[in-house]
Formats: C-alpha cells, sequence, structure tokens
C-alpha cells in the first residue's frame, strides 16, 4: 500500500483510506492550459453524498454508495460489490485556485475541475521596448 | 473445472487457483488489493434470490443506459455494455489514466428459470438492477397425496 500513496499525504489521509468498508475508486486526471480536471467511477454516489475537501494542498473525495440493498427475504447468491465509502487523497499542486475547485456527480461518475491560478499559466510576456 | 487442460497452458492447479482467488475475495475484512475496485471481471455484480424473484445489480459507473444491452436466453443472462471514453480523448493530457473505457460483456447463470417477458431493468448513479420474476415452473407447489380409496 505504500507505494500506492503519494508521499505528500498525510498519515491520516492515509488511514482513512485503509478503513474498513472504504474503496479506492478508479480515476482519470487530465490537464490542460487552464484547468486540471479529475474524473473519478463512484457507482452508487449521488450529488448530495458526496463531500470533497482541500486540507493543506491535500485534495481529499469522499463519497457514500448508497444504493438498495434487497430485504432480508431475499438470498444472497453472488456478491461481487457491496456499499460503503468511497474515499481518495489527492496531492495538489502549487499551481490550483483552491477557491475555484467545483465537483458535479453525473451517472455515479464524480468530475473534479481544479483551474489553474492565473499565475501559473502559461502567459506570453510582452518585451516593451523605451 | 475439475478436468485438467492438456494444452500449451497445463496448469494443474487452475482450478484450485480459482477457488483460492475466490476466496480471498470473500474474506472479511477484504485485502487492501482486493478493496481497490477494478480488479476481478468487469462489471461486477451482485445475484440476489428470493422466492419469487432474482434480482441482479451492476455496476457500471459512466455507462449510458442506450449503451447497455442486456439478453436473457433459457436461465442465462447476458450483461454487455460500451463505457465511452471522455470527449475527445485522444486530445488530453492524461496525468492518472485508471478508468479505461471500452466493451464489456457479463454472463451470469441464473439459478432458476425466469419469465423472460417481464424482466425489468433500470438504471440510476451507475448502478442497473434487473429484476427477474421467477417463472411459475420454478416456484415450489404442494402436492397434495390422496388416500386411494
Amino acid at each position: 500500500m505504500a507505494e500506492n500513496t503519494p508521499a505528500k499525504v498525510t498519515r491520516s489521509a492515509g488511514e482513512r483510506e485503509m478503513a474498513e468498508g472504504t474503496f479506492s475508486p478508479l480515476a482519470d486526471v487530465y490537464e490542460d492550459e487552464s484547468e486540471i480536471v479529475l474524473v473519478a467511477d463512484v457507482p452508487g454516489v449521488t450529488s448530495d453524498g458526496v463531500n470533497i475537501e482541500v486540507d493543506r494542498g491535500v485534495l481529499t473525495i469522499e463519497g457514500r454508495a448508497a444504493f438498495d440493498v434487497p430485504p432480508e427475504k431475499y438470498t444472497r447468491t453472488y456478491v461481487g460489490f457491496e456499499p460503503g465509502t468511497y474515499f481518495r487523497a489527492f496531492a495538489l499542486s502549487d499551481e490550483i485556485d483552491r477557491e475555484k475547485i467545483t465537483a458535479s456527480v453525473a451517472d455515479g461518475v464524480l468530475t473534479v475541475h481544479m483551474p489553474k491560478a492565473p499565475s501559473a499559466r502559461t502567459r506570453k510576456i510582452e518585451v516593451k521596448t523605451k | 473445472m475439475a478436468i485438467f487442460r492438456w494444452g500449451t497452458s497445463f496448469d494443474p492447479f487452475a482450478g484450485l487457483r480459482y477457488l483460492q482467488r475466490e476466496m480471498e475475495r470473500l474474506r472479511w475484512p477484504w485485502f487492501v488489493e482486493n478493496r481497490r475496485i477494478g480488479g476481478g471481471a468487469y462489471p461486477p455484480v451482485n445475484v440476489y434470490e428470493s422466492d419469487d424473484e432474482i434480482l441482479v445489480q451492476c455496476e457500471v459507473a459512466g455507462v449510458d443506459a442506450k449503451d447497455l444491452d442486456v439478453n436473457i436466453t433459457g436461465e442465462t443472462l447476458n450483461i454487455k455494455g460500451v463505457k465511452q471514453p471522455l470527449p475527445d480523448e485522444e486530445k488530453l493530457s492524461f496525468i492518472r489514466r485508471e478508468r479505461g473505457s471500452g466493451e464489456f460483456t457479463r454472463t451470469i447463470v441464473l439459478p432458476d428459470e425466469v419469465q423472460a417477458d417481464k424482466i425489468e431493468a433500470s438504471l440510476s448513479d451507475g448502478i442497473m438492477t434487473v429484476r427477474l420474476p421467477k417463472a411459475a415452473a420454478a416456484e415450489t407447489k404442494r402436492i397434495e397425496v390422496k388416500p386411494t380409496a
């Protein structure tokens, strides 16, 4: 597990990731000129069941997988997944404008948009002549 | 599983290995590696059974209802689908890539006969639920034993 955890992630985030009934969602991260986008598969999570925090340079995503588990009278013939909590932490680079992070959940996919601070964007500097 | 396959990939312990994997999967608390979603057959399924119904749940995050194709042949349920890649994927510069996309198929052999025309499937928040009412033939019927006169 140690090699899977980014070095900057705090110990507490690592422990939450290891907690019982917690799943680490698979994620894509891509970048363009103006932002970094995180896309994570979180089946069973609705928009009100998701919690995203930024603390000391660490972005944590947490989501409650809430789907109906059939009542007692149903026997479990085969169980491939269970309800639980998705949790994952990412170290943020300094170029992200933390105030402007936005997130949405649709069809079990969480998308987090992290705009880069204007100072971090590639900028053409005009050379003035006197 | 008990039959050895004498071929290029001869593995007398294939059956045992399969069994071991299944046992690892079922062990609680699960190992960290096993809790990581993405291992094992995709998409993950749950099969529940009551006296009059079989319920199949299937985790298909990011898959559109129109890209799902659910078929039944006798007692075999076949779930096919396409997980679409991110829009303009080839133009994106990825830092991390784990989700993957593409076609998938999963075949489930149902524990009982079902009424094929009364199957209902719904999709919400990336979880598909298929309700399959059992066929009358699968219901247990009590047969009265009459004494002969």
